[in-house]
């Protein structure tokens, strides 16, 4: 009998046949985080990014508007730019020497006469793919119609926090790439999972009351909010680690996972993404960037400093501590939650080969989760 | 569509700068609202009986079609304007006005979920079509953001500025208007954006002060005299493509290419599901020529901005002297302007009807 994860064959998780179909039917064929806004701010300006099977690059022309294309020469298709840069006027293929526009015409193509009897330039432009910004993020599509992102996002575009990303800055010390040894989606149903909160975190995000949390999906997006407990959102803004993002009379932790592999996480103090994309089966890079108070460091240090006191007392803690840590740098002993997260990510994912795993009865605040199993499974419908 | 006239009722009236220009509203009746339906950036025809005889007028629609306000159309003086002052001067509440249903190709649809920036670029009256499509962004197109550089002599002369300002207030991050003032009172406390005319330097400010957050960008220009094209010569500076940047010309044909005297020809209209030969004189033009006929044919403003008078053409050529209110798409597909349209082959055949 197929070995089940609720509504998935444990195969979804484990081989390399369910990772291509995911690649080529979710990720290749939905709107892409390309990065933050800034990344792209100049003309000439380009990023490249990978969105599935699709290599697609971002370029800002003189109008600052952005211009995305299939990073494939038309000639023999070798990637034809790097990862960043900065381009005058041309993009120039490596290989030959094919140069193309900024609006992804072929302008020139070397010994033209000699080598080639008549070339239609025009018909060798690059191919063009969609671009957009939501929310101080990069997205990109690699249908050139694909339509408005607001088809896509705009349900939920108020429901995702009272943030406005693009007036805060980025911290960039907080910008962090990781691979975690799990299927990519273990971690979304990690991050999903309203029952672990109280549990695996108990002594990481215990300032935000689990029991009172709202959370469900809107479409292939999954939507959480939940507010601060009563110790923390009393005289909060002596509590907040950070200077405060949002209008005073609102408050609590927005933690949206949009789909596929988009993580939000916002709150008072401070507004963050977390970018899940599948490298293999059993390997994710996670993507961590924030966004904070436009506010001097002085006013930084002074939030930081009057909200010791409190957090000395309310007190962050690991969920191992003393015998039980196995050593100094044991996940389950560093009060960071993250760290917790991915620890329960690669123990899940290793399991999952055992001949005797068997999935046990899900919770209520695991609905979430077999939710996004059913939102995946109905991507790839048809695909067998 | 219609191109018949309909007598409307003069709702209301409002003198607008100084007595300078008048906005006049119409009330249009249930039965004739489906044919007075508009979109943002139209225009309206007018045929009203002076001394001098029958004229005809088009002018832009001013609100916008998702606003819930009137239809109504704003008038300013034009020196010597024979129509233009006449509105000025007379229209008053409750007046009977022959008036075509809406036209024109300059348009600006909006959707709840489009998610556009929009960059307006207008002067002088030419404020009204792009009035009615900022309003119409700012009502119906909740995602988008919209830009207006508007050039007027002075903050006296500017159209709207009340309305425009509600608008900032209203719609804040969602909207940025810009004053351009070519002469500005010393002695007026109002608050421009940039001294000058709304030129190169202007288009490229305002760009750089707000490039496109979101990224299907669009750009309308309605100014008098060059205006227009020189917006389209700096737009076009900027890589902007050209299927982007939309125009009408205001105030008046700026470019007549009358270098092509037509020659005699006949030509077979259709009209109104009938054909008739009609003849051409050297010179005439062919609404000129089906007119003399005896036929009746759809027209009105006769400069070519306004397109009421717009054919197929499926056999022979024509030369225009003027097509405004023709997309080069349209001209492709054989569309062509009678009003403007001197014959340059014998044999025409030409369509009113479809």
């Amino acid at each position: 009998m197929n070995r089940m994860l609720h509504h998935l064959p444990v195969e979804a998780y484990t081989s390399q046949d369910w990772f291509d179909r995911e690649q080529r039917q979710i990720f290749s064929n939905t709107w892409r985080y390309a990065g933050f806004m800034e990344d792209v701010s100049e003309p000439g300006q380009y990023i490249s990014v990978q969105a599935g099977l699709n290599n697609i690059f971002i370029v800002m022309g003189r109008d600052r508007r952005l211009r995305a294309f299939h990073n494939i020469c038309r000639h023999r298709g070798t990637q034809l730019i790097r990862a960043v840069g900065k381009a005058q006027k041309a993009l120039t293929c490596p290989y030959h020497d094919w140069t193309y526009d900024l609006e992804g015409n072929l302008i020139s193509v070397p010994e033209e006469d000699r080598e080639f009897q008549g070339i239609d330039k025009s018909c060798l432009g690059l191919k063009p793919a969609s671009v957009d910004i939501w929310k101080s993020m990069l997205f990109v599509h690699p249908d050139p119609n694909a339509g408005s992102i607001m088809d896509w996002f705009g349900d939920i575009d108020m429901q995702v926090g009272p943030h406005v990303p693009e007036e805060l800055p980025e911290y960039e010390e907080a910008q962090i790439s990781y691979e975690i040894k799990a299927n990519w989606k273990i971690i979304v149903e990690n991050y999903i999972d309203v029952y672990h909160l109280a549990h695996l975190h108990s002594g990481t995000l215990q300032m935000y009351d689990h029991a009172n949390a709202e959370y469900g999906f809107v479409g292939p997006h999954y939507m959480f909010w939940e507010p601060p407990v009563a110790e923390y959102a009393d005289n909060q803004d002596k509590k907040l680690p950070a200077p405060r993002v949002i209008p005073n009379d609102q408050d609590g932790a927005w933690v949206p996972m949009l789909f596929p592999g988009i993580g939000l996480g916002a709150a008072e103090d401070g507004w963050n993404i977390f970018i899940i994309e599948p490298i293999a089966p059993d390997l994710t890079r996670v993507t961590n960037r924030s966004r904070v108070a436009n506010a001097s460091a002085w006013e930084f240090s002074k939030q930081s400093m009057r909200s010791t006191g409190f957090w000395s007392n309310f007190g962050l803690s690991g969920k191992y501590e003393g015998n039980d840590a196995q050593s100094e740098d044991d996940p389950m002993a560093s009060g960071d939650f993250t760290a917790e997260d991915i620890y329960a990510c690669e123990q899940q994912q290793k399991s999952l080969y055992s001949p005797h795993y068997e999935v046990g009865p899900a919770a209520k605040g695991e609905s979430p989760v077999l939710d996004h199993q059913k939102v995946v499974l109905s991507w790839l419908e048809g695909s067998k | 569509m219609s191109r018949d006239f309909f007598p409307l009722t003069v709702l209301d009236t409002k003198d607008e700068i100084g007595g300078l220009a008048k906005t006049v509203m119409f009330d249009v009746p249930e039965d004739l609202a489906e044919k007075f339906a508009w979109r943002a950036g139209q225009h309206l025809s007018l045929r009203v009986q002076l001394k001098e005889g029958e004229v005809r007028r088009s002018y832009s629609i001013s609100s916008s079609p998702v606003s819930g306000d009137p239809l109504r159309i704003t008038v300013k003086r034009v020196n010597d304007g024979l129509v233009s002052n006449y509105i000025n001067d007379n229209v008053a509440k409750g007046d009977v006005i022959d008036v075509m249903p809406p036209f024109g190709g300059f348009c600006l649809d909006t959707a709840q979920n489009f998610r556009r920036t929009h960059y307006f670029f207008g002067a002088g009256s030419g404020i009204t079509p792009l009035f009615s499509m900022l309003h119409s962004v700012m009502c119906n197109e909740p995602h988008s953001v919209a830009y207006l550089a508007y050039g007027n002599k002075n903050a006296e002369s500017i159209l709207f500025k009340d309305a425009l300002s509600k608008i900032s207030d209203d719609f804040g991050r969602r909207v940025g208007v810009k004053h351009v003032l070519s002469a500005p009172s010393m002695w007026s406390g109002f608050k421009y954006w940039r001294k000058g005319i709304v030129d190169e330097g202007a288009i490229k400010a305002l760009i750089e002060e707000h490039p496109p957050y979101a990224q299907d960008a669009q750009y309308y220009v309605c100014g008098p005299g060059g205006m227009n094209k020189a917006v389209k010569v700096a737009l076009m500076s900027l890589d902007v493509p050209q299927d982007r940047i939309h125009m009408e010309n205001y105030g008046g044909a700026d470019e007549i290419d009358d270098t092509v005297k037509g020659i005699k020809a006949t030509a077979e209209i259709t009209l109104n599901g009938e054909q008739q030969n009609v003849s051409i004189g050297a010179g005439q033009t062919v609404l000129e020529a089906v007119r003399l006929a005896g036929l009746r044919p759809p027209f009105s403003c006769q400069s070519g901005v306004c397109g009421a008078c717009r054919a197929n053409l499926t056999v022979g050529t024509v030369h225009m002297r003027a097509r405004m209110a023709l997309e080069d798409n349209d001209i492709k597909k054989g569309r062509v302007l009678t009003c403007q349209s001197v014959p340059t082959s014998e044999a025409l055949s030409i369509s009113y009807d479809g």
